[in-house]
């Protein structure tokens, strides 16, 4: 196994994640797809850090940074959700203009 | 050979329950298969031997993340959802933005196609210890800053006006 196979998955994760956050209606489904992106980085950390700095754990350190931030942003993101979903009784990204007067 | 068994078959789990993930139609089933691609992720780190992130990953996003995006989704679903399309009418453009992406992150892919592993891989987490409560002392207390702004905001946005 080389690094290119690693950034070969993280790669296609991150797409997926992207192709997600850009066509799911639904919100909680772009949120989902946020994570997947997240978790694409989370990869490539871990794999430069095997492969290009053997011993060293500063893409560890660094991935789990990304880890407890993106944790963070999950729960704000649904609490956001829920507030939102009680004004506006919707789960659908398209339908909430409340800014459009 | 045991290795590429292992490899190959993390990477399909991740990427095919990813896939899932964006294209079911029924969001209950997308967040099960969020939980499964994140624990095909925290098998990769097994395979990269970060040993410290494989436990994390489990804990925070399959064990977290994962069943708190169940609870809201069960929480804010209905019934109609279901019959609903959960696709937008911009899917030919995001699938060409995606191919585009696609082709240069595959040439940054294929130019380290030659940097093979030289050491075995060894436990990290004595490592990352000292390097938590030593060089990024500063930034790890800032995370617990950021965790505790992010459970005050969760309580501040859910709070209904009529408690």
């Amino acid at each position: 196994m080389t690094l290119a196979h690693y950034l070969a998955v993280g790669s296609g994760l991150f797409l997926i994640g992207v192709f997600g956050a850009l066509t799911r209606r639904n919100i909680i489904g772009i949120l989902m797809s946020v994570e997947l992106m997240f978790n694409a980085a989370n990869i490539n950390l871990a794999a430069f850090d095997r492969f290009l700095h053997p011993g060293g754990v500063a893409g560890q350190s660094l991935a789990l940074f990304v880890i407890a931030v993106a944790a963070a942003e999950v729960v704000v993101g649904l609490a956001l959700l829920l507030a939102i979903y009680r004004n506006a009784d919707t789960v659908y990204a398209e339908d909430f203009n409340l800014l459009k007067g | 050979m045991f290795e590429q068994i292992v490899f190959w078959s993390l990477a399909a789990l991740t990427l095919g329950s990813a896939l899932c993930v964006v294209l079911m139609r029924n969001t209950v089933h997308s967040s099960l298969f969020l939980g499964l691609s994140l624990a095909g992720v925290a098998g990769l780190y097994g395979s990269l031997g970060a040993d410290f992130l494989f436990a994390a990953q489990i804990m925070v996003y399959v064990s977290g993340i994962a069943v708190l995006i169940m609870f809201a989704v069960m929480l804010l679903g209905r019934a109609s959802d279901l019959h609903l399309r959960q696709v937008n009418d911009r899917w030919m453009a995001a699938l060409l933005v995606c191919g585009v992406s696609a082709v240069g992150l595959c040439k940054v892919a294929a130019s380290f196609r030659l940097a093979f592993a030289t050491t075995p891989t060894k436990p990290g987490t004595h490592a990352l210890g000292r390097l938590f409560l030593g060089e990024y002392l500063l930034p790890f207390e800032l995370v617990s800053l950021v965790l505790l702004a992010a459970l005050l905001g969760a309580v501040f946005f859910t709070h209904s006006e009529k408690a």
